[in-house]
């Protein structure tokens, strides 16, 4: 076999591993990106663990205990409004009118869901708001 | 003021068209006027640059808020330190550090070559000052930093107190360092393709540039890593955050193309494939300044909202547009001039070395991205995270990490089974029986064991080639000992360089398999008296106290620790309240210990008096950091490395 060819089978080879690596990462640690409308107005519930919700904490509407730790507020898109409940320690970033996104189970019934992860965005942009217009 | 600082990011877009222009004309028409003031043109920008930063510096620095970025980022009670290091806090300040960078590295340039009258040194200038005028017009017509409030704020809104930490300081101009930087070997390449240059020496002095922002470039990623364990507060340093990802995938890009370019070098093969690396290197760098910068990342909803993305995503497409038709123009300038004569040889180490770093590259940039591009193919916004990386990347980079030790120690164009011999027995052995001291302190799980087998398979043929090296010069009898290896990699300051960046890495993959797989947490309540046990380490609450620093209330838990049973001393975990932004803030408490970190988190006091804690052992965390320097420092020794640059020249290449 000449090493020309030798060569492009061990490509071959390395290359179908890392797609199939790729594919089915994917597959199984991908999880569907919903907002709150799309997740309230779905007709039937999304498989455990195979979403993530992205939305505002909405005003006036946090209850925590940080003694349990046990964290309860709601989740808006302007829209559309979702009970979340999380165990765990309130993240230093969350607050009313914070960006938030959550994953775990959801109950479509009581419209409630049961976050397993609670990530604040990270401010990153840490944009003023109400500093007036320019001066032209 | 400020239209001195608006003024002259206008002059620096003039000057850095009239630039190309000038120098473009020059080329066509051989004139060396035209190149001569084209070359002043850049120089100017340079100028002009430098002169924009300090305005906005001195307006940062005296809180200035009739400056809208200064009212943005800045207030009153922020320390003087912070308020100089919030002109990289938004996005025009940091476009303005990217443009300073890369007028410092287009200043450093033509510094270099000054003395040098050659066309081709001109052609990297016109490239550079392309560059220039994307920026200077990003920062002129859509991202302005000198924007004035018609009524000014009393104060300013302040800086994100995530921002408020010495490694914030000092790890944005490092990575931007490292990004900017890859502009040079990138005009290099298209100047090459451009004036047709065939030679040697120019990859030499790309490899030496190359190797000095990949430098950078690592140790910021390194320092981002570091911030994040330090002050985010969730016990590790490494999320696969997209802002992370967008850091280490032209790193990643970068060192393909240090270990490629040594093929060509050595045997004039992979030529495109080496321009063609280069290349891919500088866009992901504008691309990870795009991701970092432009708000995306903010929510994935707003990929398409941010106003500085188009410009980015137009940069992109026609610069690489043009690089790829230069190629395919160029093709016979870039024709191979050998083949490779055996798969096991070092040229076939390299290219599989370049298909895996490649492939770690593709996977991240594919999940980082993937929101949008499942929403392109599917419909459906599918986003991966951290589990994804981990899965596709881990396997890749121990791959590498095995390739690292069988590389170096391959001949070039085809190995002996004697050589072989030789080389892999000592090393695989000293592998098995780590991997087998490794089994019974509580290494499991085939990953962890190939790591550690991996590690010690390098580490042995790293110290068998210095071995065999001292060895070879005993003839010569310079020194004994230490002095022995001092005088070794002073003959050979590349390739033991390289050796030294090796073994960093190598201490890297063990840092970050001793804090992933061997972690330890434990949290609880704590009334005053109480204690939370950590493996051999106890955490006693003493008690909880306030304490006012200069823009912010502390409210810190007093922890008396002690390790089986031996008294430490006090630990200090603390939330700080801002008072700008009145957002808590984790301080953590770490003691370190070259084996362990104790890592404790407040999570805060309730209202019963106890306090809440968390804590995390994490094993071998400072290897990581460690290494990091190591790499830097065996960096350095291969840039001390003039010899071939010199013995090209004498060539007259």
């Amino acid at each position: 076999m000449g090493s020309r060819l030798r060569l492009i089978l061990i490509s071959l080879v390395v290359i179908g591993s890392v797609t199939y690596l790729i594919l089915s990462g994917v597959k199984q640690t991908g999880l569907h990106y919903m907002t709150v409308t799309e997740l309230a107005r779905a007709a039937r519930p999304p498989e455990e663990g195979g979403f993530r919700l992205d939305g505002r904490v909405a005003i006036g509407t946090v209850q925590y205990d940080q003694k349990l730790p046990h964290l309860m507020f709601q989740m808006t898109d302007g829209k559309e409004m979702i009970g979340v409940v999380y165990h765990g320690l309130m993240p230093d970033a969350f607050g009313e009118g914070r960006e938030v996104v959550v994953e775990g189970t959801f109950d479509h019934a009581a419209r409630t869901l049961t976050a397993s992860k609670l990530v604040t965005k990270c401010p990153s942009k840490y944009e003023a708001e109400g500093l007036g217009k320019d001066k032209t | 003021m400020s239209e001195i600082g608006r003024l002259s990011i206008l002059l620096a877009f003039l000057c850095s068209c009239f630039a190309v222009a000038s120098i473009a004309w020059g080329l066509r028409t051989g004139m060396a006027g035209p190149l001569k003031s084209g070359r002043r043109a850049v120089w100017v920008v340079c100028g002009l640059t430098l002169l924009a930063i300090i305005v906005l510096e001195r307006a940062l620095i005296a809180r200035d808020f009739t400056f809208r970025y200064v009212a943005e980022h800045t207030s009153l009670d922020l320390p003087p330190m912070y308020a100089f290091s919030s002109l990289w806090a938004g996005q025009e300040g940091s476009l303005l550090l990217w443009l300073f960078v890369l007028s410092a590295y287009g200043a450093a340039f033509l510094w270099s070559y000054r003395k040098r009258v050659d066309p081709f040194y001109d052609a990297v200038a016109m490239v550079v000052a392309g560059v220039m005028v994307f920026f200077t017009s990003l920062l002129t017509f859509v991202s302005p930093p000198f924007r004035i409030l018609a009524t000014p704020p009393a104060d300013g809104n302040g800086l994100n107190p995530l921002l408020q930490d010495p490694g914030m300081m000092i790890h944005p101009p490092i990575l931007y360092t490292g990004y900017v930087g890859f502009i040079i070997p990138f005009a290099f390449g298209i100047a090459v393709l451009l004036m047709n240059r065939t030679g040697t020496r120019w990859i030499e002095e790309v490899r030496r540039w190359t190797l000095f922002c990949w430098m950078f470039l690592g140790f910021g990623v390194l320092l981002g890593a570091r911030w994040a364990y330090i002050e985010l507060g969730w016990g590790g340093y490494w999320g696969w955050d997209p802002v992370e990802n967008a850091s280490l995938m032209p790193w990643l890009v970068g060192t393909a193309f240090l270990h490629s370019v040594m093929v060509e070098q050595r045997r004039g093969m992979m030529k495109t494939w080496n321009v063609a690396l280069i290349v891919l290197t500088f866009e992901l760098s504008i691309f990870g300044t795009f991701l970092t910068r432009s708000g995306v990342l903010t929510s994935v909803h707003s990929f398409t909202e941010s106003n500085i993305g188009p410009w980015f995503m137009g940069f992109i497409l026609i610069s690489s547009t043009i690089a790829a038709a230069l190629i395919l123009y160029r093709k016979a300038l870039l024709e191979s001039e050998n083949r490779l004569d055996a798969v096991v040889s070092r040229e076939g180490s390299f290219l599989f070395n370049n298909v895996l770093f490649l492939a770690l590259a593709f996977a991240t940039f594919l999940g980082t991205t993937f929101p949008v591009i499942s929403e392109a193919v599917t419909g459906a916004k599918i986003s991966v995270s951290a589990p994804f990386f981990n899965r596709v990347n881990v396997p890749i980079a121990l791959a590498l990490l095995l390739l690292t030790g069988a590389g170096p120690v391959l001949s070039w164009r085809r190995v002996t089974a004697s050589v072989l011999r030789r080389n892999f027995l000592i090393p695989l052995f000293v592998g098995v029986l780590a991997a087998l001291g490794g089994l019974p302190i509580g290494l499991k799980g085939i990953y962890p064991i190939v790591c550690v087998f991996g590690a010690a398979f390098v580490v042995a043929t790293i110290v068998m080639e210095f071995a065999r090296g001292i060895q070879a010069r005993k003839d010569v009898a310079e020194g004994r000992g230490a002095m022995a290896v001092v005088s070794l990699v002073e003959k050979n300051k590349r390739r033991y360089g390289g050796y030294i960046v090796h073994f960093g890495m190598v201490m890297i993959f063990v840092g970050v398999l001793g804090s992933s797989v061997f972690q330890k947490e434990s949290h609880g309540p704590l009334q005053p008296g109480e204690s939370l046990a950590l493996g051999p380490y106890s955490l006693k609450l003493r008690g909880v106290e306030d304490k006012p620093v200069a823009n912010a209330q502390h409210t810190r838990a007093i922890l008396d620790v002690t390790r089986d049973g031996k008294y430490l001393g006090p630990a200090y975990p603390a939330k700080a309240m801002y008072f700008k932004s009145q957002q808590p803030m984790t301080e953590v408490a770490i003691r370190v210990t070259p084996a362990e970190d104790l890592y404790m988190i407040l999570g805060g006091v309730n209202d019963d008096g106890s306090a809440s804690i968390q804590a995390y052992l994490n094993p071998l965390v400072s290897l990581i950091w460690v290494g990091g320097i190591v790499m830097v420092f065996g960096t350095l020794i291969a840039l001390a490395d003039r010899m071939r640059l010199k013995r090209e020249e004498k060539l007259g290449a």
